[in-house]
Protein backbone atom coordinates (compact mmCIF):
# COMPACT_ATOMS: atom_id res chain seq x y z
CA UNK A 1 0.00 0.00 0.00
CA UNK A 2 2.80 2.60 0.75
CA UNK A 3 3.80 2.92 -2.94
CA UNK A 4 0.16 3.65 -3.97
CA UNK A 5 0.14 6.21 -1.20
CA UNK A 6 2.84 7.82 -1.98
CA UNK A 7 2.00 10.41 -5.05
CA UNK A 8 -1.10 11.00 -3.18
CA UNK A 9 0.53 12.48 -0.20
CA UNK A 10 2.88 14.49 -2.43
CA UNK A 11 0.05 15.83 -3.94
CA UNK A 12 -1.89 16.89 -0.76
CA UNK A 13 0.98 18.81 -0.57
CA UNK A 14 3.37 17.14 2.38
CA UNK A 15 6.45 16.13 0.90
CA UNK A 16 6.91 12.88 2.87
CA UNK A 17 9.01 10.14 2.93
CA UNK A 18 7.89 6.75 2.92
CA UNK A 19 9.41 3.78 5.36
CA UNK A 20 11.17 1.76 2.11
CA UNK A 21 11.99 4.84 0.21
CA UNK A 22 13.86 7.04 2.86
CA UNK A 23 17.51 6.43 1.35
CA UNK A 24 16.17 7.82 -1.35
CA UNK A 25 14.53 10.84 -1.00
CA UNK A 26 16.81 12.30 1.17
CA UNK A 27 17.45 15.58 -1.06
CA UNK A 28 14.15 16.59 0.54
CA UNK A 29 12.99 17.54 4.22
CA UNK A 30 12.48 14.58 6.02
CA UNK A 31 9.83 14.73 7.84
CA UNK A 32 8.76 12.18 10.85
CA UNK A 33 5.81 9.71 9.75
CA UNK A 34 2.28 10.97 10.25
CA UNK A 35 0.84 7.75 10.80
CA UNK A 36 -2.78 9.62 10.93
CA UNK A 37 -2.04 10.57 7.12
CA UNK A 38 -0.73 6.76 6.52
CA UNK A 39 -3.70 4.67 7.67
CA UNK A 40 -5.92 6.78 5.50
CA UNK A 41 -7.24 3.91 2.98
CA UNK A 42 -6.87 4.48 -0.63
CA UNK A 43 -9.93 5.42 -2.57
CA UNK A 44 -9.71 2.39 -5.51
CA UNK A 45 -12.98 2.90 -6.85
CA UNK A 46 -12.42 6.80 -7.96
CA UNK A 47 -9.54 5.48 -10.34
CA UNK A 48 -10.25 3.06 -12.91
CA UNK A 49 -8.03 0.11 -13.19
CA UNK A 50 -6.60 0.18 -16.51
CA UNK A 51 -5.08 -3.60 -16.35
CA UNK A 52 -6.04 -6.50 -15.07
CA UNK A 53 -3.95 -9.97 -15.34
CA UNK A 54 -5.56 -11.63 -18.23
CA UNK A 55 -3.68 -14.64 -17.13
CA UNK A 56 -5.58 -16.04 -14.28
CA UNK A 57 -4.36 -15.93 -10.04
CA UNK A 58 -4.18 -18.78 -8.09
CA UNK A 59 -7.06 -18.06 -5.94
CA UNK A 60 -5.29 -17.69 -2.25
CA UNK A 61 -2.65 -14.60 -3.81
CA UNK A 62 -4.02 -11.11 -4.75
CA UNK A 63 -2.53 -9.07 -7.05
CA UNK A 64 0.05 -6.55 -6.77
CA UNK A 65 -0.65 -3.10 -8.07
CA UNK A 66 0.87 0.14 -9.23
CA UNK A 67 0.36 3.13 -10.30
CA UNK A 68 0.03 3.76 -14.31
CA UNK A 69 1.55 6.77 -15.10
CA UNK A 70 2.94 8.66 -17.79
CA UNK A 71 6.48 10.49 -19.23
CA UNK A 72 4.22 13.23 -21.37
CA UNK A 73 3.88 15.66 -18.31
CA UNK A 74 5.27 15.92 -15.04
CA UNK A 75 2.19 15.28 -12.77
CA UNK A 76 0.64 12.62 -14.84
CA UNK A 77 1.27 10.05 -11.95
CA UNK A 78 -2.05 8.20 -11.32
CA UNK A 79 -3.51 7.79 -14.31
CA UNK A 80 -4.90 4.33 -13.17
CA UNK A 81 -4.12 1.17 -11.56
CA UNK A 82 -2.32 -1.63 -13.10
CA UNK A 83 -2.73 -5.21 -11.16
CA UNK A 84 0.68 -7.38 -11.83
CA UNK A 85 0.45 -10.72 -11.41
CA UNK A 86 2.05 -12.25 -7.76
CA UNK A 87 3.55 -15.28 -8.91
CA UNK A 88 5.88 -12.56 -11.07
CA UNK A 89 5.59 -9.57 -9.14
CA UNK A 90 5.46 -11.03 -5.50
CA UNK A 91 7.48 -13.94 -4.85
CA UNK A 92 9.65 -14.68 -1.72
CA UNK A 93 12.38 -12.81 -2.25
CA UNK A 94 15.26 -15.27 -2.97
CA UNK A 95 18.55 -13.34 -2.64
CA UNK A 96 20.40 -16.41 -2.82
CA UNK A 97 19.40 -16.62 -6.23
CA UNK A 98 20.07 -12.67 -7.56
CA UNK A 99 23.93 -13.66 -6.75
CA UNK A 100 23.56 -16.56 -8.56
CA UNK A 101 22.48 -15.05 -11.52
CA UNK A 102 24.49 -11.96 -11.00
CA UNK A 103 27.52 -14.33 -10.91
CA UNK A 104 26.42 -16.13 -13.89
CA UNK A 105 26.00 -12.98 -15.86
CA UNK A 106 29.09 -11.31 -14.77
CA UNK A 107 31.26 -14.52 -15.53
CA UNK A 108 29.94 -16.67 -18.33
CA UNK A 109 31.16 -14.38 -21.11
CA UNK A 110 34.29 -14.19 -19.15
CA UNK A 111 37.95 -15.26 -20.78
CA UNK A 112 40.75 -14.75 -18.39
CA UNK A 113 43.81 -13.66 -20.59
CA UNK A 114 46.10 -14.10 -17.67
CA UNK A 115 49.04 -16.53 -19.00
CA UNK A 116 52.82 -17.13 -17.67
CA UNK A 117 55.63 -19.02 -18.55
CA UNK A 118 56.54 -22.43 -17.80
CA UNK A 119 60.09 -23.19 -17.15
CA UNK A 120 60.16 -24.80 -21.01
CA UNK A 121 59.22 -21.24 -22.23
CA UNK A 122 61.25 -19.50 -20.85
CA UNK A 123 64.60 -18.91 -22.73
CA UNK A 124 67.65 -20.75 -21.69
CA UNK A 125 67.72 -23.86 -19.34
CA UNK A 126 68.90 -26.32 -20.88
CA UNK A 127 72.35 -26.78 -20.19
CA UNK A 128 72.83 -28.40 -16.85
CA UNK A 129 74.70 -25.70 -14.73
CA UNK A 130 77.01 -27.58 -12.72
CA UNK A 131 77.87 -31.17 -12.29
CA UNK A 132 75.64 -33.05 -9.85
CA UNK A 133 78.11 -34.13 -7.20
CA UNK A 134 81.54 -33.07 -5.88
CA UNK A 135 80.67 -28.61 -6.04
CA UNK A 136 79.31 -28.97 -2.77
CA UNK A 137 76.16 -26.89 -4.04
CA UNK A 138 72.89 -28.15 -3.87
CA UNK A 139 71.86 -30.47 -7.37
CA UNK A 140 70.39 -28.44 -10.48
CA UNK A 141 69.55 -29.35 -14.04
CA UNK A 142 68.16 -26.15 -15.11
CA UNK A 143 68.56 -22.47 -14.54
CA UNK A 144 65.10 -22.05 -15.68
CA UNK A 145 63.77 -24.30 -12.80
CA UNK A 146 61.02 -22.75 -10.71
CA UNK A 147 62.87 -22.84 -7.90
CA UNK A 148 65.39 -20.26 -9.81
CA UNK A 149 65.03 -16.78 -9.66
CA UNK A 150 63.91 -16.32 -13.04
CA UNK A 151 63.03 -19.06 -13.53
CA UNK A 152 59.21 -20.60 -14.98
CA UNK A 153 56.26 -20.12 -13.29
CA UNK A 154 55.22 -23.85 -11.75
CA UNK A 155 50.75 -24.14 -11.77
CA UNK A 156 50.39 -20.64 -13.18
CA UNK A 157 47.44 -19.80 -15.24
CA UNK A 158 47.50 -20.64 -18.52
CA UNK A 159 45.52 -18.50 -20.14
CA UNK A 160 42.98 -18.04 -22.07
CA UNK A 161 40.64 -19.37 -20.35
CA UNK A 162 36.71 -19.61 -20.54
CA UNK A 163 34.45 -19.12 -17.68
CA UNK A 164 31.26 -20.17 -19.35
CA UNK A 165 28.57 -21.85 -17.62
CA UNK A 166 24.96 -21.67 -17.64
CA UNK A 167 22.43 -21.56 -15.21
CA UNK A 168 19.51 -23.78 -15.15
CA UNK A 169 16.83 -21.72 -17.00
CA UNK A 170 14.22 -22.05 -14.27
CA UNK A 171 17.12 -20.72 -11.95
CA UNK A 172 17.49 -17.70 -14.60
CA UNK A 173 13.81 -17.33 -14.78
CA UNK A 174 12.91 -17.02 -11.14
CA UNK A 175 16.56 -14.52 -10.57
CA UNK A 176 14.18 -12.07 -12.70
CA UNK A 177 11.09 -13.01 -11.08
CA UNK A 178 12.88 -11.71 -7.92
CA UNK A 179 14.46 -8.66 -9.21
CA UNK A 180 10.91 -7.40 -10.19
CA UNK A 181 9.52 -8.16 -6.93
CA UNK A 182 12.33 -6.35 -5.27
CA UNK A 183 12.37 -3.40 -7.14
CA UNK A 184 8.17 -3.42 -6.28
CA UNK A 185 8.47 -4.11 -2.66
CA UNK A 186 11.34 -1.34 -2.63
CA UNK A 187 9.42 1.31 -4.07
CA UNK A 188 11.61 1.49 -7.16
CA UNK A 189 9.23 0.45 -9.58
CA UNK A 190 6.87 1.97 -11.99
CA UNK A 191 4.39 1.07 -15.18
CA UNK A 192 4.35 3.91 -17.64
CA UNK A 193 1.60 3.93 -20.58
CA UNK A 194 3.86 4.72 -23.65
CA UNK A 195 6.97 5.54 -23.92
CA UNK A 196 6.15 8.93 -25.96
CA UNK A 197 8.05 12.17 -24.44
CA UNK A 198 6.73 15.39 -25.58
CA UNK A 199 10.71 16.73 -26.54
CA UNK A 200 14.01 15.20 -27.43
CA UNK A 201 15.62 17.16 -25.14
CA UNK A 202 17.88 15.27 -22.87
CA UNK A 203 16.86 17.86 -19.54
CA UNK A 204 13.36 16.69 -19.63
CA UNK A 205 13.85 13.16 -19.02
CA UNK A 206 16.48 14.35 -15.92
CA UNK A 207 13.87 17.17 -15.06
CA UNK A 208 11.21 14.01 -14.82
CA UNK A 209 13.13 11.76 -12.92
CA UNK A 210 14.34 14.33 -10.19
CA UNK A 211 10.47 15.43 -10.27
CA UNK A 212 9.38 12.05 -9.53
CA UNK A 213 12.79 10.92 -7.31
CA UNK A 214 13.37 8.70 -9.04
CA UNK A 215 16.60 8.27 -7.83
CA UNK A 216 20.49 8.40 -9.80
CA UNK A 217 19.54 5.94 -12.32
CA UNK A 218 16.24 5.04 -14.02
CA UNK A 219 16.00 1.81 -16.68
CA UNK A 220 13.03 2.23 -19.17
CA UNK A 221 11.96 -0.84 -20.57
CA UNK A 222 10.01 -0.75 -24.06
CA UNK A 223 8.50 -3.81 -25.73
CA UNK A 224 9.89 -3.55 -29.18
CA UNK A 225 13.29 -1.92 -30.63
CA UNK A 226 11.02 0.65 -32.52
CA UNK A 227 10.98 3.19 -30.28
CA UNK A 228 9.72 6.62 -30.58
CA UNK A 229 12.66 9.35 -32.32
CA UNK A 230 12.14 11.64 -29.13
CA UNK A 231 12.87 9.54 -26.45
CA UNK A 232 16.07 7.66 -28.68
CA UNK A 233 17.33 11.00 -29.12
CA UNK A 234 17.28 11.74 -25.18
CA UNK A 235 18.33 9.02 -23.74
CA UNK A 236 20.58 8.06 -26.31
CA UNK A 237 22.29 11.49 -24.54
CA UNK A 238 22.29 10.53 -21.58
CA UNK A 239 24.64 7.70 -18.90
CA UNK A 240 22.11 7.80 -16.04
CA UNK A 241 18.88 6.95 -17.74
CA UNK A 242 19.00 3.68 -20.25
CA UNK A 243 16.18 2.59 -22.42
CA UNK A 244 16.18 -0.96 -23.40
CA UNK A 245 13.82 -3.42 -25.32
CA UNK A 246 12.11 -6.43 -22.81
CA UNK A 247 14.27 -9.10 -24.46
CA UNK A 248 16.76 -7.59 -23.12
CA UNK A 249 15.60 -7.05 -19.70
CA UNK A 250 18.06 -8.88 -17.27
CA UNK A 251 18.62 -8.91 -12.97
CA UNK A 252 22.10 -7.46 -13.51
CA UNK A 253 20.64 -4.31 -15.20
CA UNK A 254 17.82 -4.03 -13.34
CA UNK A 255 19.80 -4.40 -9.93
CA UNK A 256 22.25 -2.04 -11.44
CA UNK A 257 19.75 1.01 -11.74
CA UNK A 258 18.12 2.35 -8.93
CA UNK A 259 14.19 2.68 -10.43
CA UNK A 260 12.77 0.21 -13.38
CA UNK A 261 10.38 1.80 -15.10
CA UNK A 262 8.13 -0.95 -17.43
CA UNK A 263 5.66 0.16 -20.21
CA UNK A 264 2.15 -1.84 -20.47
CA UNK A 265 3.04 -3.73 -23.03
CA UNK A 266 6.10 -4.69 -21.35
CA UNK A 267 4.30 -6.02 -18.47
CA UNK A 268 2.19 -7.81 -20.35
CA UNK A 269 4.94 -9.65 -22.02
CA UNK A 270 7.00 -10.66 -19.05
CA UNK A 271 3.76 -12.06 -17.46
CA UNK A 272 3.51 -14.31 -20.36
CA UNK A 273 7.31 -14.97 -20.78
CA UNK A 274 7.39 -16.08 -17.02
CA UNK A 275 5.16 -17.75 -16.17
CA UNK A 276 5.15 -20.05 -18.76
CA UNK A 277 7.70 -20.73 -17.58
CA UNK A 278 5.82 -22.45 -13.85
CA UNK A 279 3.48 -24.66 -16.10
CA UNK A 280 5.74 -26.12 -18.83
CA UNK A 281 7.27 -29.07 -19.54
CA UNK A 282 10.80 -29.91 -19.76
CA UNK A 283 11.88 -29.53 -23.02
CA UNK A 284 11.13 -32.07 -25.46
CA UNK A 285 13.81 -30.84 -27.72
CA UNK A 286 15.48 -27.61 -28.08
CA UNK A 287 13.18 -24.48 -27.75
CA UNK A 288 14.16 -22.86 -30.83
CA UNK A 289 12.58 -25.87 -32.90
CA UNK A 290 9.01 -25.55 -33.40
CA UNK A 291 6.60 -25.99 -30.35
CA UNK A 292 2.94 -25.37 -31.25
CA UNK A 293 2.26 -22.66 -28.35
CA UNK A 294 5.79 -21.34 -27.40
CA UNK A 295 5.21 -18.05 -25.86
CA UNK B 1 42.31 -22.89 -74.16
CA UNK B 2 44.84 -22.66 -76.77
CA UNK B 3 46.19 -19.56 -75.35
CA UNK B 4 46.55 -21.54 -71.93
CA UNK B 5 48.01 -24.49 -73.45
CA UNK B 6 50.64 -21.81 -74.63
CA UNK B 7 51.05 -19.96 -71.28
CA UNK B 8 52.56 -23.11 -70.23
CA UNK B 9 54.56 -24.17 -72.99
CA UNK B 10 55.91 -21.06 -72.64
CA UNK B 11 56.71 -21.15 -68.84
CA UNK B 12 57.63 -24.76 -69.14
CA UNK B 13 59.42 -26.21 -72.16
CA UNK B 14 61.25 -29.18 -70.69
CA UNK B 15 57.60 -30.86 -69.96
CA UNK B 16 55.91 -29.36 -73.60
CA UNK B 17 55.08 -32.80 -74.53
CA UNK B 18 53.34 -33.39 -71.49
CA UNK B 19 51.92 -30.35 -70.92
CA UNK B 20 50.03 -30.16 -74.62
CA UNK B 21 48.67 -33.95 -73.86
CA UNK B 22 46.98 -32.54 -69.95
CA UNK B 23 46.10 -29.20 -72.11
CA UNK B 24 43.70 -31.29 -74.38
CA UNK B 25 42.28 -33.21 -71.20
CA UNK B 26 41.37 -29.73 -69.64
CA UNK B 27 40.17 -28.87 -72.41
CA UNK B 28 38.12 -32.26 -72.93
CA UNK B 29 37.15 -31.78 -69.10
CA UNK B 30 35.68 -28.35 -69.52
CA UNK B 31 33.76 -28.91 -72.69
CA UNK B 32 32.12 -31.87 -70.99
CA UNK B 33 31.85 -29.74 -67.83
CA UNK B 34 29.92 -26.69 -69.76
CA UNK B 35 27.83 -29.83 -71.75
CA UNK B 36 26.49 -30.56 -68.11
CA UNK B 37 25.53 -27.08 -67.21
CA UNK B 38 23.47 -26.62 -70.42
CA UNK B 39 21.32 -29.46 -70.17
CA UNK B 40 20.64 -28.87 -66.31
CA UNK B 41 19.55 -25.61 -66.97
CA UNK B 42 17.53 -26.81 -69.96
CA UNK B 43 15.80 -29.48 -68.27
CA UNK B 44 12.53 -28.92 -66.09
CA UNK B 45 11.98 -30.58 -62.71
CA UNK B 46 11.83 -34.11 -62.96
CA UNK B 47 8.26 -34.50 -61.08
CA UNK B 48 5.52 -33.25 -63.28
CA UNK B 49 2.19 -34.86 -62.58
CA UNK B 50 1.76 -33.70 -58.62
CA UNK B 51 -0.17 -30.95 -56.85
CA UNK B 52 1.32 -28.78 -54.15
CA UNK B 53 -0.95 -28.44 -51.41
CA UNK B 54 -1.34 -27.07 -48.41
CA UNK B 55 -4.34 -28.91 -47.08
CA UNK B 56 -2.87 -31.70 -45.19
CA UNK B 57 -0.68 -29.53 -43.21
CA UNK B 58 -2.66 -29.49 -40.37
CA UNK B 59 -1.94 -33.33 -39.91
CA UNK B 60 1.62 -31.76 -39.44
CA UNK B 61 0.65 -29.29 -36.82
CA UNK B 62 -1.11 -32.42 -34.96
CA UNK B 63 2.35 -33.42 -34.58
CA UNK B 64 3.90 -30.57 -32.97
CA UNK B 65 4.06 -30.83 -29.58
CA UNK B 66 2.64 -28.33 -26.72
CA UNK B 67 4.97 -27.17 -23.95
CA UNK B 68 2.54 -26.08 -21.44
CA UNK B 69 1.63 -28.68 -19.36
CA UNK B 70 -2.64 -29.23 -19.30
CA UNK B 71 -5.04 -29.32 -16.67
CA UNK B 72 -6.02 -32.34 -14.99
CA UNK B 73 -8.57 -33.52 -16.77
CA UNK B 74 -12.31 -34.02 -14.72
CA UNK B 75 -12.78 -37.38 -13.82
CA UNK B 76 -14.06 -39.07 -11.39
CA UNK B 77 -12.11 -38.53 -8.10
CA UNK B 78 -9.92 -40.07 -6.46
CA UNK B 79 -8.57 -41.83 -9.71
CA UNK B 80 -7.21 -45.48 -9.62
CA UNK B 81 -3.50 -43.88 -8.77
CA UNK B 82 -5.27 -41.80 -5.71
CA UNK B 83 -4.83 -38.54 -7.48
CA UNK B 84 -7.01 -35.91 -5.89
CA UNK B 85 -7.34 -32.26 -7.52
CA UNK B 86 -7.15 -29.34 -4.36
CA UNK B 87 -9.70 -28.55 -2.74
CA UNK B 88 -11.34 -25.24 -4.15
CA UNK B 89 -11.12 -22.71 -2.55
CA UNK B 90 -8.03 -23.73 -0.67
CA UNK B 91 -7.99 -24.42 2.87
CA UNK B 92 -8.39 -21.65 5.37
CA UNK B 93 -4.76 -22.13 7.28
CA UNK B 94 -1.79 -19.72 8.12
CA UNK B 95 -0.32 -21.70 5.49
CA UNK B 96 -0.39 -22.91 1.87
CA UNK B 97 0.84 -25.77 -0.15
CA UNK B 98 0.43 -25.66 -3.75
CA UNK B 99 0.86 -28.22 -6.45
CA UNK B 100 4.00 -28.97 -8.56
CA UNK B 101 3.50 -28.33 -12.13
CA UNK B 102 2.37 -31.73 -12.87
CA UNK B 103 -0.09 -31.45 -10.33
CA UNK B 104 1.23 -33.74 -7.34
CA UNK B 105 1.88 -32.86 -3.95
CA UNK B 106 5.32 -31.78 -3.37
CA UNK B 107 6.30 -34.03 -0.76
CA UNK B 108 10.01 -35.78 -1.94
CA UNK B 109 12.42 -37.93 -0.37
CA UNK B 110 15.91 -37.43 -0.41
CA UNK B 111 19.03 -39.50 0.40
CA UNK B 112 22.61 -38.65 1.35
CA UNK B 113 25.69 -40.09 2.97
CA UNK B 114 24.26 -43.66 1.68
CA UNK B 115 21.64 -44.08 4.95
CA UNK B 116 20.50 -40.08 5.65
CA UNK B 117 16.79 -40.48 4.75
CA UNK B 118 14.70 -37.45 4.65
CA UNK B 119 11.16 -36.11 3.25
CA UNK B 120 10.92 -32.39 1.58
CA UNK B 121 7.85 -30.62 1.61
CA UNK B 122 8.72 -27.50 -1.19
CA UNK B 123 6.55 -24.87 -2.12
CA UNK B 124 4.60 -23.53 1.32
CA UNK B 125 3.45 -20.17 1.53
CA UNK B 126 2.71 -18.26 4.44
CA UNK B 127 3.20 -19.31 8.02
CA UNK B 128 5.95 -22.06 7.90
CA UNK B 129 6.72 -22.63 11.60
CA UNK B 130 2.64 -23.30 12.21
CA UNK B 131 3.22 -26.02 9.16
CA UNK B 132 5.86 -27.41 10.93
CA UNK B 133 4.58 -27.78 13.91
CA UNK B 134 1.48 -29.35 12.74
CA UNK B 135 3.59 -31.51 11.21
CA UNK B 136 5.79 -32.34 14.14
CA UNK B 137 2.15 -33.06 15.94
CA UNK B 138 1.57 -35.22 13.36
CA UNK B 139 4.58 -37.13 13.07
CA UNK B 140 4.94 -37.37 16.27
CA UNK B 141 1.73 -39.26 16.74
CA UNK B 142 1.94 -41.51 13.92
CA UNK B 143 5.56 -42.61 14.80
CA UNK B 144 5.47 -42.69 18.49
CA UNK B 145 9.08 -40.63 18.39
CA UNK B 146 9.82 -36.95 18.34
CA UNK B 147 10.48 -36.09 14.95
CA UNK B 148 13.84 -33.88 13.83
CA UNK B 149 12.44 -31.21 11.38
CA UNK B 150 14.07 -28.42 9.80
CA UNK B 151 13.32 -25.05 7.93
CA UNK B 152 14.27 -23.67 5.18
CA UNK B 153 12.45 -20.29 5.64
CA UNK B 154 14.53 -18.44 2.43
CA UNK B 155 14.22 -21.23 0.05
CA UNK B 156 10.63 -22.54 1.61
CA UNK B 157 10.96 -25.93 2.32
CA UNK B 158 10.42 -28.00 5.42
CA UNK B 159 13.17 -31.19 5.84
CA UNK B 160 12.34 -33.90 7.88
CA UNK B 161 14.35 -37.07 9.18
CA UNK B 162 12.64 -40.25 7.52
CA UNK B 163 10.70 -41.24 5.12
CA UNK B 164 7.01 -40.11 5.62
CA UNK B 165 6.49 -39.29 1.89
CA UNK B 166 3.44 -41.47 1.49
CA UNK B 167 2.18 -40.57 5.40
CA UNK B 168 2.34 -37.01 4.54
CA UNK B 169 0.96 -36.77 1.14
CA UNK B 170 -1.99 -38.54 1.92
CA UNK B 171 -2.55 -35.99 5.09
CA UNK B 172 -1.68 -32.50 3.37
CA UNK B 173 -4.34 -34.05 0.39
CA UNK B 174 -6.95 -34.76 3.61
CA UNK B 175 -6.08 -31.16 3.97
CA UNK B 176 -7.06 -29.86 0.46
CA UNK B 177 -3.69 -28.51 -1.00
Amino acid sequence: MLPLLRPLLRRSGSLLCSALSSERDHASPLQPLDTSVEKRPVTDSVLPIIRKCSIPLPSHLIAGQAWLESLLHYDDERLGLVDLHPDVFTVPPRIDILHQVITWQRNFKRISHARVKTRAEVRGGGRKPWPQKGSGRARHGSIRSPLWKGGGVAHGPRGPTSYYYMLPMKVRALGLKVALTTKLAQDNFHVIDSLEVPTPDPQYLKDLARYRHWGDSVLIVGINNDFPENILQATSKLRTITLIPAIGLNVYSILKHQTLVLTLDTVDFLEEKLLWQDNRFSPLYPFKMPYSDFP
Amino acid sequence: MATIVQGFRGVRRILAGVRCKAGSELGLNLRSQTHTAAQLKNTEPPYKDFVESTEEYKYVERLIPSTRIPDPPKHQHPTPSGWRPPRDPPPALPYMIRRSRMHNVPVYTDITHGNRHMTIIRKIEGDIWALENEVKEFLTQLSGKTVITQVNEISRKLRIKGYFDKELKEWLMDKGF
